[in-house]
C-alpha cells in the first residue's frame, strides 16, 4: 500500500502528502468516531498545543522573553479554562461511554503483556505474527489514554492550584504544584511525540489520521489492527440485517 | 569584583522612614492609599510600590516596654531561593553580590513570591496573569554609577551604610561586640544565613523578635523542578525523539521491502 502510494505522490493532494492517503473511494467503512469526540479531540489538540507552547516559555530559559508581560500566562489560562470545559460538557453529554472510556484506561491484563512482547517486531520490522487481536483500543493507545487521564487529572489539580489558590495555599504547596504540573508536562509531552507521530508518519499507520477528521476508519484496516473491535462491528453487522429480513 | 552590601544597624535606628520615602522617591514607585490600623507602622505591607517598609516592635512588659525598629526588604542572599526558581532569568545575581532583577524578562509568573524565605517579592497586574514581579534591587542603577542606594542617603541617624561587603561585615562584627554588654541577644544577621546576605542587620535581640526567620533555608520544592524535573524532562523527550527516529527509519525500509515481497 504504501509503495502504491508513493508512486501517486506527484498527483496526491498537499493535505494527503502531509497526513496520509485518505481511503481509497468505494472501500467498505466502519464509524469508528463519533462527531462528538472528534471535536473533543481537536479542542484538545489546539488547546494543549498552546498550553505546551506558552507553557515552554517557562520551561526553556530561552523563550524567556516571549513570555514577557504575562501574554502567555493569559493565554495558558485561557486554553485551560477552554479544555477543562469542554471536557466538562462532553463527559456530560456522553455520561456512559465516558464513564466506559475511563473504566477502560484502568483494564490491564495479560493481552497487554502480549502486545508489549510484540511491539518492537511489529512496530519497527512489520512483524505481525506475535501481535494478538486488538480491541476498539490496542495496548498502545490504552497506555496513551490512561497517560492522558492521568497527567490530564494532575495537571487540573496542580493548574488550578496554581491559579485560584496562589496565596492562599502554603509557599511550599505552590512551588510542589508547580513542580508536579512541569512532571505532568514530561510525560503529556513525550506521548504527544508519539500519538502524533504514529497517527501521522509510521507506515503501518499512514493514513490513519483521516479517521479523526471523517470519523470512519476502512474496514481493511480495523481487520489488521484492531481484530477483536472488528469481528464485533461485523458481528452487530450481521445481527442487524438479520432484523431487517 | 568585591561584594557590595547594605549594613542596617537597629539600635541605631529611630524609625522616621525617611528611607521608606526615598526608596519610593528614587524607583518612581506610586504611594498606597492605607487606613488607619492603630500603628504608626505603615503602609501595611509590602507590596509590587512598596520595596521597603519600616517595622515597629513593642517587645517586653508594659512597664518595660521596649520599642524595637526593623526594617523589610529583599535580603540579596548569596543562596536566593528566587533565582533559583525564575523559570525566564529575571532575578539573577549582579556581579557586585546582590539579586538584581530584569523586569523587561518577567513572566509575571510568581515564583518568586511563592520561593522567598523572606516573604520579599511582590506581584502586580491583573487576575488573569498579565503581571510583573517587583522588589529591590539595591538600587542597581545608582550603585553601578558611583552613587549609594536611596535609602543609605537618606538616612539621618547613620543606621544604614552602603560598601564592601567584607568592610561592613567587620564593622557590624565590632557593633555587635560592643552592644553585647548592654544586650546579651545582640547578634549580627546575615553573616552567614543563605551563603550570606548581602543586606546584614546589626540586632540588640535574637531574631525571632524581629520577626526573621532564625535558619532560613531554599526550600527543596524550589530547586527540584529546574534542577531535577528540567533535566529529566529534556532527557525523556530527548529519548522520545530518538526512539522515534530510529523508528522512522527502520521501519520505513523494513516495511516497505516487506510489502513489495508480499
Amino acid at each position: 500500500m504504501t509503495t502504491s502510494a508513493k508512486s501517486k505522490a506527484s498527483s496526491t493532494p498537499v493535505p494527503e502528502v502531509l497526513f496520509g492517503p485518505k481511503p481509497v473511494p468505494g472501500e467498505k467503512l466502519l464509524p469508528r468516531y463519533t462527531k462528538q469526540v472528534r471535536i473533543l479531540h481537536w479542542v484538545t489538540a489546539i488547546t494543549w498545543t498552546t498550553l505546551f507552547i506558552t507553557g515552554m516559555f517557562l520551561f526553556v530559559p530561552v523563550f524567556g522573553r516571549a513570555a514577557q508581560g504575562g501574554i502567555s500566562t493569559l493565554f495558558h489560562h485561557i486554553a485551560a479554562i477552554v479544555v477543562v470545559g469542554w471536557a466538562a460538557v462532553f463527559f456530560v453529554l456522553n455520561l456512559k461511554g465516558s464513564i466506559e472510556g475511563i473504566k477502560f484506561a484502568f483494564k490491564w491484563g495479560m493481552a497487554d503483556i502480549k502486545w508489549a512482547m510484540a511491539a518492537v517486531p511489529y512496530y519497527f520490522f512489520g512483524k505481525e505474527d506475535k501481535m494478538p487481536p486488538q480491541e476498539h483500543m490496542n495496548t498502545g493507545q490504552k497506555l496513551w489514554w490512561l497517560i492522558v487521564l492521568g497527567a490530564g487529572a494532575l495537571m487540573v489539580i496542580t493548574g488550578a492550584l496554581m491559579m485560584f489558590f496562589k496565596g492562599v495555599i502554603p509557599q511550599g504547596a505552590f512551588m510542589w504544584a508547580a513542580a508536579f504540573h512541569a512532571l505532568g508536562m514530561v510525560a503529556l509531552f513525550a506521548m504527544a511525540l508519539v500519538h502524533v507521530y504514529l497517527s501521522v508518519f509510521h507506515p503501518k499507520m499512514r493514513g490513519i489520521f483521516w479517521s479523526m477528521v471523517n470519523g470512519m476508519v476502512s474496514a481493511h484496516y480495523a481487520e489488521g489492527h484492531h481484530k477483536k473491535w472488528y469481528d464485533e462491528m461485523m458481528h452487530h453487522e450481521k445481527e442487524a440485517k438479520g432484523k431487517d429480513k | 569584583m568585591a561584594d557590595k552590601a547594605i549594613l542596617y544597624d537597629a539600635t541605631k535606628c529611630m524609625g522616621c522612614r525617611g528611607c521608606q520615602v526615598a526608596c519610593k522617591e528614587w524607583n518612581d514607585l506610586k504611594a498606597e492609599k492605607t487606613t488607619n490600623r492603630g500603628t504608626i507602622e505603615n503602609p501595611p505591607d509590602l507590596s509590587a510600590d512598596t520595596w521597603l517598609k519600616m517595622q515597629f516592635f513593642e517587645v517586653g512588659e508594659p512597664q518595660d516596654l521596649k520599642q524595637l525598629f526593623g526594617r523589610r526588604s529583599c535580603m540579596h542572599c548569596t543562596e536566593a531561593a528566587c533565582v533559583d526558581v525564575c523559570p525566564t532569568g529575571a532575578l539573577y545575581h549582579h556581579e557586585l553580590g546582590f539579586v538584581a532583577y530584569d523586569k523587561g524578562k518577567c513572566s509575571g509568573c510568581g515564583y518568586c513570591v511563592e520561593a522567598c524565605p523572606f516573604d520579599v517579592p511582590r506581584t502586580s497586574g491583573s487576575i488573569v496573569g498579565i503581571r510583573h514581579a517587583n522588589k529591590c534591587v539595591l538600587c542597581q542603577d545608582r550603585i553601578t554609577n558611583g552613587h549609594i542606594p536611596a535609602c543609605v542617603k537618606s538616612c539621618p541617624p547613620g543606621a544604614l551604610s552602603f560598601g564592601d561587603r567584607d568592610e561592613l561585615l567587620a564593622a557590624g562584627s565590632a557593633r555587635v561586640t560592643q552592644l553585647k554588654s548592654k544586650y546579651p541577644n545582640a547578634v549580627l544577621y546575615g553573616e552567614s544565613e543563605l551563603g550570606g546576605l548581602h543586606v546584614m542587620y546589626v540586632l540588640q535581640d535574637s531574631p525571632s523578635v524581629y520577626g526573621l526567620p532564625e535558619n532560613p533555608k531554599v526550600p527543596i520544592s524550589s530547586t527540584v523542578w529546574q534542577d531535577i524535573i528540567r533535566p529529566v524532562g529534556w532527557a525523556a523527550a530527548g529519548v522520545v525523539v530518538l526512539g522515534l527516529g530510529l523508528n522512522y527509519v527502520i521501519a520505513q525500509r523494513k516495511i516497505k521491502l516487506k510489502s513489495k515481497g508480499e
